[in-house]
């Protein structure tokens, strides 16, 4: 049976934030759509918003969580890259104290991912050491 | 709206059609949607107003990833003009496809300046009257021939490179597009080549063009492309006796240069 | 932005400095021609003539770098000519003394001679933005992205408050925002001297609200920026990294030591979508998902926090940038990370950020809210200081012009700017694998001035190598009068020949952003 719905977000590159719709056919992205009700953009985007689908099906998409064994990037599950990061972490923390521990959060990244991370830097690690790429 | 509402629920539920394009009306903001026997429920939400996307070109995107499902749409008169259009164009067979027409208001038939503001069949709403002069147009046409070409420079040097205009144009179904064709129109520039950028589309939509205005409407630049669009309508209509999406039968006179197969071939 | 970008239309002035908006902020260029199209004049300074400059009443061609100087010109010439807003001067500013005396050093003449604007066009771009009503000022990383972006920042200020063109529709500071959550990324505090909404580190109120909240005792000293990070890297204590969705080899300034400094940690985290030059470096790499494949919120330039939604179920073994935050905390079992949505995780920071405290997912569905909204009937905030600065009077701080840290000599003679590309975004994670924005351009270039390619016989789409202090590049020729004589300019999108090979890495004293804008290099022919 064919599904053909959109879903209303927003843009992913500039700080303008268009409202667009996600043409979504079958569970796979296949175009998007200027909101034409949101004020900011008006039913109007740019080429970049234009193509914001493109990138997201791409063949080169990381789809597994790496660990570096004998110097390469391996393949490996959730749980043996998270309990790898926490064991680490905390030896690092526990040596050298909580201040060798730095966060680099995103301007890419949502609120609730920014929120998270310095949260996770500041009541979990113990550093203010975190800042983002925003001024670049 | 109830009896469009009926019409469609009776031909999904018998299995008329497999599903219908229209608007819906989600989050407080309309959008395209495919309306089908398994959601019926959804049709609660389905809404024609002012807001306008190219359901000709949504109907044409699934045709093309189902090519066997009988879809219906519900179209306004340039989208019916559309479908007319992808038909001659060899894109959809017209024939399959079920029109739920919508009347447009005189509003909105006056803001598009539209010559035909309603369907041909199946006709929900009051019709409107037709608006055959578009004063926009003749505002343009009656400047000197100098003072118009600056005029079209002025504008299109505005343009942002965004193929919003192509994007949005029900009519544009090229695979590959001429306007990213690096040896036609240099790539990577904003603006793009002026006026070639505007003139090769123009061109290319001169027997293609239904008129329905999306491209001027997503135009960040603010270029009055339907304007643009109009007087090559205008054209190929005296020259040809020809007007993309109202004459009905036959094939535009371009597509007799490539055998009617132009539509296609022109990707290169 | 103090207004919201619609506002822009409503402008009858809009002076816009170093921002190349109609490639780097499109829509919000929309709004800026249309409100030229109901008559507004546009001024725009910059040392490249731009295509929104080609479209501008009044062009200003600054030399790199001398922004400063520019609006203390302007300023002294309003002052002079008694167009400045007396009752606003008065009524909600302290300071001007201060600032009037400082002027007196920016007589026309003096910087016609720093900026190479001609002093008939510092007059009659004066008198534009001051003697109109409705003025705006929009700027980008032109402004900032200096060792003097403070200083350009605060010279803005100056002049939207002696004009009075700040707290009303329409008038106000207009700060550009590169990527999609700038805004939103510092709203959230992760940067390293404030906790989420701005509250102070140094707040013992706040500090206990936030310890109370999270079950924990915080620590109170100020953390590192980004480019002391890197810096303290090795030496000076940091052994591990997460960084999230950042490409920083590409990204930082002179990059060829921070490939070095990142290869010298103990442990490099790196959550991201696809695999970038930082991610090749990275000990465990976690595989998040993009936009369209989780929830959440943005934050505009005009402050309006808005809603992403899931579209598609995640693509692979990915996981939303959220969930892994929250699994990391798990595994090394830490308590206050159980979220099972992205609203739950919105509802606590309105519960502990006053500017979100009456924002929802509710609330936001059809439509973002403009913060602050501080409760949950309040509405919008449209435009920000409209009877009042948030500290109360507004403090011209006079600023007095310095040049750029790295200017052109005998050995490097060409200023190197480096910006963006109107296809492509930031390291071009995403856009380089968008078919429609390769299409259009796929690889670097150089923009040269005729007359110097003319000097030294360069031809288009020639191959050149540009050479700083710090590395070279190769990058195809492309011959223009958009820069000036004497500049080339180099978009920083392609990782393969990354601009910031040759960056100079000299910080802004008080944000430390470094000076992307201007430094000097060498051309030489590559074949
Ligand atoms: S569509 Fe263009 S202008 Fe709008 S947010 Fe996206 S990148 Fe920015
Ligand atoms: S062009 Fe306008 S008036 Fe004409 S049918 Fe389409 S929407 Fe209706
Ligand atoms: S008016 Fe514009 S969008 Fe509509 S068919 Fe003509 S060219 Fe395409
Ligand atoms: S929609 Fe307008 S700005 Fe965009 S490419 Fe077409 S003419 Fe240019």
């Amino acid at each position: 049976m064919i599904n053909y719905h959109t879903v209303y977000t927003t843009c992913p590159y500039c700080g303008t934030g268009c409202g667009m719709l996600l043409e979504v056919m079958n569970g796979r992205l296949v175009g998007v759509l200027p909101c034409k009700t949101n004020s900011i953009n008006q039913g109007k985007l740019c080429i970049k918003g234009w193509s914001a689908h493109e990138f997201v099906h791409s063949p080169e998409r990381l789809k597994k969580p790496l660990l570096r064994k004998d110097g390469r990037l391996e393949e490996v599950e959730w749980d043996e890259a998270l309990s790898f990061i926490a064991s680490k972490l905390k030896a690092i923390t526990q040596t050298h104290g909580p201040d060798s521990f730095a966060a680099l959060s995103s301007a890419k990244c949502t609120n609730e991912e920014n929120y998270l991370l310095q949260k996770f830097t500041r009541a979990v690690i113990g550093t203010n050491n975190i800042d983002h790429c925003a001024r670049l | 709206m109830g009896s469009l509402r009926e019409a469609i629920r009776k031909a999904l539920t018998a299995g008329e059609v497999a599903g219908v394009v229209g608007l819906i009306l989600e989050e407080g903001h309309p959008r395209p949607h495919l309306f089908t026997k398994e959601a019926i429920d959804e049709l609660e939400r389905l809404v024609v107003g002012d807001v306008r996307y190219p359901l000709a070109g949504v109907l044409l995107k699934i045709h093309r990833s189902d090519p066997e499902a009988r879809l219906g749409i519900v179209a306004r008169g340039c989208d019916e003009r559309a479908v007319l259009e992808l038909d001659r164009n060899e894109q959809l067979n017209g024939e399959g496809v079920v029109i739920f027409g919508i009347a447009c208001t005189q509003e909105q038939a006056n803001a598009c300046q539209c010559a035909q503001p309603y369907p041909s069949s199946h006709l929900f709403g009051e019709r409107a009257a037709p608006v055959s002069d578009s004063e926009r147009f003749d505002r343009l046409e009656s400047l000197s021939k100098e003072e118009r070409f600056q005029y079209w420079m002025d504008q299109f040097g505005k343009c942002i490179k965004c193929y919003g205009c192509r994007n949005i144009c029900p009519m544009c179904f090229c695979p590959d597009c001429v306007l990213e064709d690096n040896d036609l129109i240099k790539t990577g520039n904003i603006p793009p080549e002026v006026p070639i950028f505007h003139l090769v589309r123009a061109f290319h939509m001169a027997e293609r063009c239904v008129d329905c205005g999306l491209c001027e409407e997503a135009c960040p630049a603010g270029i009055p492309l339907r304007t643009l669009y109009k007087k090559m309508r205008n054209v190929v209509t005296t020259q040809f006796g020809f007007t993309p999406g109202i004459t009905k039968e036959g094939k535009g006179p371009l597509q007799y240069l490539g055998d009617g197969e132009f539509g296609k071939q022109e990707g290169h | 932005m103090t207004n919201s970008v619609e506002e822009l239309e409503d402008a009858a002035c809009i002076m816009i400095i170093g921002s190349n908006t109609t490639a780097s902020h499109p829509i919000v260029a929309m709004h800026i021609f249309r409100a030229k199209e109901k008559g507004a004049k546009i001024i725009v300074i910059d040392p490249r003539k731009t295509h929104i400059a080609s479209y501008a009443d009044l062009y200003l061609a600054e030399k790199s770098g001398t922004d400063v100087a520019i609006i203390n010109g302007l300023l002294h010439i309003i002052i002079k000519e008694g167009w400045y807003d007396k009752q606003f001067v008065e009524e909600r500013t302290e300071g001007f003394v201060e600032l009037k005396t400082l002027l007196e050093e920016y007589p026309p003449a003096r910087v016609a001679e720093i900026t190479g604007v001609p002093e008939a066009q510092l007059r009659q771009a004066a008198e534009m933005f001051a003697k109109t009503k409705q003025s705006s000022i929009v700027y980008c990383m032109g402004i900032t992205q200096h060792t003097v972006g403070v200083d350009n920042v605060l010279s803005l200020a100056n002049l939207s408050m002696a004009t009075g063109h700040i707290g009303k529709w329409a008038s106000g500071v207009n700060p550009l925002r590169g990527q999609n959550n700038v805004q939103g990324s510092t709203d959230m505090a992760a940067i390293p001297n404030v906790l989420p909404g701005y509250q102070s580190l140094a707040d013992d109120a706040v500090v206990s609200k936030f310890e109370a909240a999270w079950g924990v005792t915080l620590p109170r000293k100020p953390g590192l920026t980004l480019m002391e990070i890197m810096g303290a890297i090795g030496t000076g204590g940091i052994k591990a990294l997460y960084v999230m969705g950042e490409n920083p080899a590409v990204s930082d300034p002179d990059i060829q030591h921070v490939k070095k400094a990142l290869e010298a940690l103990e442990l490099l985290i790196v959550q991201d979508i696809f695999p970038t030059e930082t991610v090749a470096l990275a000990h465990v790499v976690l595989p998040a998902v993009s936009f369209a494949e989780r929830d959440g919120t943005f934050v505009t330039t005009d402050r309006r926090v808005q809603r992403i939604r899931k579209a598609i179920e995640p693509i692979g073994d990915t996981r939303p940038g959220w969930q892994i935050i929250c699994d990391v905390a798990h595994a090394m079992g830490a308590g206050g990370f159980d979220f099972a949505s992205p609203s739950e995780i919105f509802a606590e920071i309105a519960s502990l950020v006053p500017l979100y405290a009456g924002i929802s997912y509710e609330r936001i569905a059809e439509n973002g809210i403009q913060w602050p909204c501080p409760t949950k009937d309040a509405p919008s905030t449209v435009f920000l200081h409209k009877d009042r600065f948030s500290k109360g009077l507004g403090t011209f701080k006079p600023v007095a012009y310095k040049a750029p840290a790295e200017l052109p000599d005998e050995e490097y003679p060409f200023i190197l700017i480096t910006g963006r590309d109107g296809f492509h975004f930031h390291t071009g994670s995403m856009t380089r694998r968008s078919k429609s924005l390769t299409a259009q351009i796929n690889r670097c270039y150089v923009q040269i001035h005729p007359l110097d390619a003319k000097k030294l016989k360069i031809k288009a789409g020639q191959m050149i190598r540009l050479r700083s202090r710090r590395g070279a590049i190769e990058v195809e020729a492309r011959i223009t009068p958009i820069v000036q004589s004497g500049s080339v300019f180099v978009p920083f999108h392609f990782a393969e020949t990354a601009a910031n090979v040759l960056t100079n890495p000299a910080l802004d004293p008080v944000v430390k952003i470094p000076e992307y804008k201007i430094c000097a290099v060498k051309l030489e022919k590559a074949t």
